[in-house]
């Protein structure tokens, strides 16, 4: 039996169930990894590969900034926008028949991620889940509700080009829009299997979710409702992947919004131009408030493809007193570390998968993921 | 499954002792003064026991930390008040209160062990030595009383000042069961090894006396299960609580079956060690 739970919802926590469009930012930041040299004003086409990373506008370079990215910072290109959307290279293969074009597609326009999850040499079964392991977050459930037709579309010519025989697509199954508009047009995809999951928190991790489905967790590649419309978009569209769509919630905020924004936005930027902060005193969360990524200050965000989610929320007022010794971290842990015992030897776990569920459990507000997954090396 | 602060925790353990503290007025206040025996004043003397034992720790906490804290010293304050003897002195209970829990406090650092326990027996040492005394009140030392099932079950026993009811302590239960937080199994583990042993001993010598110990089913349920001084670990969970079961057993044969309990819990906890490294803890 999983040992799962059904997180507590903020009652104040809403999300409008619609996507918002940010098209014109008046400057994008591209985050410099490799060691290439700019120069100050020079021209930026749109679409241009900076690294693994594109210019969703089209302008000139006006400076650099120090961001946040992957827990680091490090230097951005800052980029203005001439909103003229000028672009170099217009025209790209659309349509992909083969696993060789797919992973030369994949590779070159940089959805390496997905590259990295589709093991085209292991595969044997093809999960596509449609599930936001965020509690305040709908990026999965919106895709899918928009965009579901191409999204069957896309599992069955994946299947295809993969010569699988069967590809599951997961949805929760409070999500009953979508499962009523996927079962309406599933009889036209014979090889995609519809699943339902319960309602519970991690459900969609690959480790619980080859349980639930009964998988061999080795032989099975993950995909995401947004992997699976950029592969769409990338490979079957000749599109590239210059937007993204991010959740910005939270209690500290008047209305939590669905955004489908230009790749390399200044979150600061982002959050002016949508959202208003009800509350001055706030800590912000990258990709989710339990398993995610604790920022300072927005000023440190830009949106690139690795964001799902920003959290804004009010600070707790509960300070972390010591330990009662109750057990709820090692009674919740759903990989079964004793994390009191790594907590008070401060000792990581190579098995920890970052949840956050003993900090969300924790009693006396014990920062115990943060002991538990730090990095080997820190330990 | 509800999340829930120290804070919370602690005030709703506070919160299902209040009907066993009622209970106790009525059992040891209201029917004594009832018959005479007492004054007015008199019948809140369990409640007057969780008041000076409230006060003593949160002078305490005034003087150590400059701050009063909701913290389960809280709960161990009042359930020592509520496990005392209907006969406790109480100058006796002052004096040795305060300086137990300030022992306490002390020895934590270098000791683990159930806190309750240590405070209840040094005060039922000192008492003892000062004085001759029974756990019976006034009335159940002046009558025989031939208790039926229904009275044990609803706490009309000889026990603790304000832990004697079977009813309210299980009723406690039942709630606690559905908290995340409580360890649910110590009860359970703790009253099972026990009525086992009762029964045997029942078959071989006709005894009947400890099938029912209402203290055993308090102090199981409510002191043997703190989390500070009870394991975490399912297995080491069912160790500590058979053990308990066993000693507590064992001891009640001979001694009186409230000091027993207690003396088995703080026993049991003391030898099992469950240590926690307080220099980590400071460190987070």
């Amino acid at each position: 039996m999983l040992k799962l739970i059904k997180l507590e919802e903020n009652p104040n926590v809403l999300i409008v169930n619609r996507i918002n469009n940010y098209e014109d930012p008046k400057e994008i930041y591209i985050p410099i990894i490799n060691k290439q040299t700019f120069k100050l004003n020079d021209y930026v086409f749109k679409n241009t590969y900076f690294g693994n990373f594109i210019s969703s506008i089209s302008g000139t370079i006006s400076g650099s900034k120090k961001i946040l990215f992957k827990n680091n910072y490090i230097s951005a290109l800052k980029i203005t926008n001439d909103f003229k959307e000028n672009i170099k290279v217009k025209t790209r293969k659309k349509e992909i028949n083969n696993i060789e074009e797919l992973k030369i597609t994949l590779k070159k326009y940089f959805l390496n991620d997905i590259y990295a999850k589709l093991d085209i040499n292991k595969i044997k079964n093809l999960v596509i889940t449609s599930v936001d392991e965020e509690i305040y977050s709908l990026n999965e459930f919106i895709i899918l509700t928009n965009y579901y037709n191409e999204i069957l579309e896309t599992i069955e010519r994946l299947l295809n080009i993969l010569g699988l025989k069967k590809g599951v697509l997961a949805i929760k199954n409070t999500n009953v829009s979508s499962i009523k508009n996927v079962k309406s047009i599933l009889g036209t995809y014979p090889k995609i299997e519809l699943n339902l999951l319960p309602d519970k928190y991690l459900i969609s991790n690959k480790i619980f979710l080859s349980k639930f489905l009964n998988l061999d967790i080795e032989n099975t590649v993950y995909l995401s409702s947004q992997d699976i419309y950029n592969i769409y978009l990338s490979c079957f569209k000749g599109k590239n992947i210059d937007e993204k769509i991010i959740t910005i919630s939270g209690d500290a905020i008047e209305k939590s919004l669905i955004i489908n924004t230009k790749l390399g936005v200044w979150g600061k930027e982002l959050v002016k131009k949508f959202i208003k902060i009800i509350d001055n005193d706030y800590e912000i969360f990258i990709n989710g408030y339990l398993n995610g990524v604790k920022v300072q200050k927005l000023e440190d965000i830009i949106i690139t493809p690795d964001i799902d989610t920003i959290i804004i929320n009010k600070k707790s007022k509960e300070l972390a007193t010591t330990c009662i010794n109750c057990g709820a971290c090692l009674k919740i842990c759903p990989v079964d570390i004793n994390v009191q015992k790594c907590f008070l030897k401060q000792l990581s776990h190579k098995k920890c998968i970052g949840c956050g569920l003993c900090n969300y459990v924790c009693p006396a507000k014990l920062p115990l993921k943060e002991t538990v997954k730090r990095e080997e090396n820190e330990s | 499954m509800k999340v829930k602060s120290v804070k919370k925790l602690v005030l709703e353990n506070i919160f299902l002792l209040v009907p066993l503290i009622i209970y106790g007025i009525y059992k040891n206040g209201y029917l004594i003064y009832e018959k005479g025996y007492i004054s007015l004043v008199n019948i809140f003397k369990p409640l007057f026991l969780v008041i000076i034992a409230l006060i003593i720790k949160l002078i305490i906490d005034l003087v150590k930390y400059k701050k009063i804290n909701i913290d389960y010293n809280l709960v161990y304050a009042i359930l020592i008040a509520m496990i005392m003897p209907y006969n406790v002195n109480w100058l006796v209970f002052i004096i040795g209160f305060t300086i137990s829990y300030l022992l306490s406090l002390f020895l934590e650092k270098y000791f683990k062990f159930n806190k309750v326990c240590f405070i209840y027996l040094i005060i039922i040492l000192i008492n003892g030595l000062l004085n001759e005394f029974s756990f019976a009140n006034i009335l159940e030392a002046k009558y025989n009383y031939s208790f039926s099932f229904w009275d044990l079950l609803i706490g009309r026993n000889i026990g603790g000042i304000s832990s004697s009811s079977i009813f309210f302590s299980l009723l406690a239960y039942i709630i606690l069961c559905y908290n995340f937080y409580y360890k649910k199994d110590i009860p359970l583990f703790i009253n099972i090894s026990y009525l086992l042993l009762a029964i045997i001993y029942f078959i071989f010598t006709h005894n009947n006396n400890f099938l029912l110990n209402s203290e055993l089913i308090f102090g199981s349920i409510f002191v043997a299960s703190l989390p500070e001084f009870s394991p975490v670990k399912r297995n080491k969970i069912i160790f500590y609580s058979i053990v308990i079961g066993i000693i507590s057993f064992g001891l009640t044969i001979f001694i009186s079956s409230p000091i027993s309990i207690y003396l088995a819990i703080f026993i049991v906890s003391l030898f099992l060690n469950i240590r926690l490294d307080k220099k980590q803890q400071n460190k987070s």
